[in-house]
Order: C-alpha cells, then structure tokens, then sequence
C-alpha cells in the first residue's frame, strides 16, 4: 500500500551512488523532442527505487511517477538525481512521507539547466577547448589531453559532487550555489578565453607549419593584418551568417586572392 | 586512386565504427569531450596513422564549432562526424602523404554535409519520442524492464546514426577528393591558404559569442601580450600562454572590483 512503511527497507549506500552516477552517464541516451531526458531520468534511479521499495506494488508507483517530462543540463542532473534519491528514502523509510518529489524535480531542473548551459557550455568548454588550441596551434602534440584533463578535472568532480550536494541538502539549491559562484566563475573562464584567444592570434607567425602564413613581411604586420581581418569577421558575423556559409565564403575569397596572385 | 578492396574497406567500416563510438560521447554517453574535433581528429588520425592530419584538422574545426551549443530543442552541427569523416577523407583519400589543399578540399566537402548530420540527429531525436509509447504500452511489472530497453535502444539508435553517416561520407568524400589533384595549382594554393586562414574565422566565431563588444579588450591584452613577448622578445611560446592566462585572470579580478 503506498505511503506505508515496512521493516525489510534499506538505506542508501556507497554502491547505490555509483550505480546512480554510473547511469546519470546516460541520461540523454534516448534523448527526444517531446520528452528529452525522461527516459534517462528514469533509467538512472530505477535500481534505487527497487532497493527502496522493493518489488511491490509502490515501486512501481514511484517508477510510474518518475515518467514526467524531465529536462535540465546534463552535469547538473546529478544534483537533482542525489536531491529525489534522498526524497525517496526517506519516503520509503518513513522520515518523510509527504516529500514532493515531481515538485522539487520541477522547481530545480529549469534553474539548474540554465545555470549549467551557461557554466559548462558556454564557459568552461570554450577555456578548455581555447587553451588547447593554442597548444596545438605552437605544435605541441599533447595538445587533446591538455584538453580532456582541463574539462573533465572540473566536470568529473562537480558531477560526483553534485550528486553527494544534492543528497546531503535534499535539493537546497540555494545553499549550493551560495558555496560554488557559477556566474562568477563563468565569467572567469570566458575572460580567460579570450585573452588567450588573443595571445593565439598575436602568436600567428610561431604557429604549426600548416597554418603559419609566409610571407617576405615582418610578423608584426602579419599579426596586425590577421587581427584586423579577424576583427572584420566579427563585424560580418554580427550581421547574420552561419558558420558554413562563412566558411564556403573565405574559400571563394581565398580562391580570388589565388588568382590575384597573392598565394604562394 | 585508392582502390576499395576488402583491406580498404574493413579500414572504412573500422573508422566508422570510431565515429559511432566517439559520437555517442557528443549526446548520449557521458559528455567526457572525447566527441570534440580537436580529440576526435587526433584519435582517427592515430588510428589511420596520421596524428599530423588529425591535429590540423581537429585543432580547425575545434574552433569553427565550439560555440555551437546543444541547449534546448537546439540541434548542433556534428562535428564529430564532419572531423572524423574529414580525417579519413583527406588520409585515405591520398595515401601517399596528404597535402594542404586536399585538407582543405576534406574540410569543404564535410562541412557541405552538415545539413545531413543535423537532419539524422533531428530524426533520431523525433524517433526517441517512439520509446516513451513503448514504455507507456508496457504492463506496470514489466515497466523497468521496457524503461532499460528503450533507453538503450535510444544509445544504439545514436551510435548507428554516426557510424552509418561515416560509412556514406567516407568513400564517397575519398572519390571526390581524387579530383584535387586535377584542379589547376591556383585552386590548389587558394585551398590551402583557405586552410591557413580557418583559424581566423574560428576566433571570430568565438569572439562573437563570448562578447557582446567589436573589439573586446581582453582579447586585444591578450594579443598585445602574445605580439610583444612572443615575436618581439622571443618568450617561449609556453610561458606566453602562461602570461595571457594570469593576464586573463587579473583582468577578471579588476572588471569584478569595478562592477
């Protein structure tokens, strides 16, 4: 009968949180339009639920339950996968039978999936990705691992960390992001990109072979002119334009300045 | 020529298959980045025996696409598929040593086939919504068991969806890359200029994203830095990158003490 509390149910444990972490891996695996991660949502706190309640007819209820439209960043996931595990045991050990838990999934998810989107896509990624350009750029080969190791050392962490937070303070979200200051951070990260970005473009003439410009110029004028066409780009991309336009226009430029004479 | 026997094309369907597994971490499977051009061009160049390639191509493509975003009911570009395709084309394509032009050629080619990346990506995405009937349709004893099933069906449908593209992209882009070698020498030198100024384009495709000014200050510090230490005074470039990273962060310090 749901709502009732039995002797033979458990808390959770250790493993019960690399389970859940292990599927929060595969949460958008079935990713879709109208239902996005609900699926994956489910799929990650099933064993939990079957550990909590066991195979009866209230596991089945909450499983049912956990069929909602579900949809947050995927790293941030964690927090609300900890916050609904800690939710359901104490639902089903009895501490807290009225806990909302499609509520607090609700209240939480869009937050956090803006939050994330703006942290980890729009600027961790880029202050990962953007140094480890410039490393390949100077010709340094361990360049993919630079990027992996500055990416995941945050992104491993927060996840497993989200999860515990989320355990820890039922989904107290704002106690969370009173300790971690994403915006803060994300503004970091994004200003770090772009001095870096410029530290690439300013080093054009030591760049890797393939790409290094040669020309019986001086490098500051290479640099200089390459920042002023960078410059213009930005100024057309303002204006409209999507990357693969662009990029067949450079190639119809390039090929006029091939028969003007300029390539070499 | 490359000729398609059986060892070229268990070389295709292997590389494929590197596709639909390093496309899965774009979506579907955990999000680690081993799905972003610049791992996945080195990845199938190692594998192709041609680290080389796979760099320049990653290291450009990293930046073209860095900044398009899987927020929402967005669809992105897969990059994966274009770099990974890309690197086979342009190694596979000439096996006696890849030029410039035929990278540029690989990187024009792919990018044309952006469009159909989005277009399978959208139709698996609206082929998911299918699994969620399956579940619904299951009875209650048996629902973990569909939820389990469909889930992983929807892994399996990401995978296929990689690996089938590759299989299509990647001989058809080495036939058509045969013609390189017969287009004019202008042509071939304004696809490797193109190939060299890739990168500029990439910068002002972040730029234009990471800040809402023209002339961003930070990236013209960082710039200045770069031009000063690194050309004029001959810093090795490591240490450079050092200086723009800590210039970078005190900037961030002081526009934080301003604001």
């Amino acid at each position: 009968m749901p709502g009732t509390v039995s002797n033979d149910r458990k808390n959770l444990g250790i493993v019960d949180f690399i389970g859940v972490f292990w599927r929060s891996l595969l949460l958008q695996g079935s990713w879709s339009f109208d239902r996005m991660q609900t699926l994956g949502f489910a799929f990650a706190i099933e064993p939990v639920l079957r550990k909590l309640y066991g195979e009866r007819a209230e596991y089945q209820e909450r499983l049912h339950g956990h069929l909602e439209y579900f949809n947050t960043q995927p790293y941030f996931a964690a927090f609300i996968l900890g916050a609904v595990m800690r939710q359901e045991e104490d639902r089903a050990t009895g501490k807290d039978l009225g806990g909302d838990v499609t509520g607090l999934k609700t209240a939480l998810m869009a937050p956090l999936g803006a939050l994330g989107d703006s942290f980890f896509w729009g600027a961790l990624k880029p202050f990962a990705a953007i140094i480890a350009v410039a490393a390949s750029m100077m010709g340094l080969w361990w360049a993919p691992i630079l990027y992996l190791v500055l990416f995941n050392i945050w992104h491993v962490s927060l996840r497993i960390g989200f999860l515990i937070w989320g355990y820890r303070s039922g989904g107290d979200a704002v106690s969370f992001l009173a300790i971690y200051n994403f915006t803060k951070m994300a503004r970091l990260f994004k200003i770090i990109s772009l001095t870096v970005l410029g530290g690439i473009l300013g080093m054009m003439p030591l760049w890797r072979p393939e790409f290094r410009l040669e020309y019986p110029v001086s490098g500051v004028f290479i640099v200089v002119s390459c920042m002023a066409l960078t410059f213009g780009l930005v100024g057309m991309l303002r204006r409209g334009g999507s990357p693969i336009k662009l990029m067949f226009g450079l190639a119809i430029i390039c090929l006029a300045l091939a028969y003007a004479g300029v390539t070499r | 020529m490359p000729v398609f026997d059986l060892h070229m094309i268990a070389i295709i369907v292997g590389i494929s298959l590197v596709g639909g597994f390093l496309g899965l971490d774009r979506t579907a499977v955990g999000q680690f980045m081993v799905s972003q051009p610049l791992v996945a061009g080195p990845c199938t160049g190692w594998v192709l025996g041609d680290v080389a390639t796979g760099l320049v191509i990653g290291t450009v493509l990293e930046l073209i696409w860095l900044l398009d975003m899987p927020i929402g009911n967005f669809v992105p570009a897969d990059a994966t598929i274009v770099t990974v395709s890309g690197c086979a084309i342009a190694i596979l394509g000439k096996p006696g040593g890849t030029t410039l032009a035929v990278i540029g050629f690989s990187l024009l080619l792919t990018t044309a086939m952006v469009p159909l990346t989005m277009w399978a990506d959208t139709f698996i995405r609206h082929r998911n919504s299918k699994l969620m009937e399956n579940v619904f349709s299951s009875n209650a004893e048996n629902m973990a068991q569909a939820i389990r099933r469909a889930h992983l069906s929807g892994i399996f449908a990401f995978f296929l969806k990689s690996f089938v593209l590759c299989l299509f992209i990647i001989p058809a882009g080495m036939a058509a890359v045969q013609l390189v070698e017969h287009l004019p020498g202008t042509v071939q030198r304004a696809l490797s200029l193109f190939v060299k100024l890739l990168p500029l384009l990439g910068a002002a495709l972040i730029v234009r994203k990471l800040s809402i000014r023209l002339f961003d200050l930070f990236l013209i510090i960082g710039f200045v830095i770069a031009a000063i230490f690194g050309l004029l005074l001959q810093v090795p470039v490591l240490i450079v990158l050092l200086f723009t990273v800590i210039a970078g962060w005190l900037g961030a310090r002081y526009s934080e003490q301003r604001s």
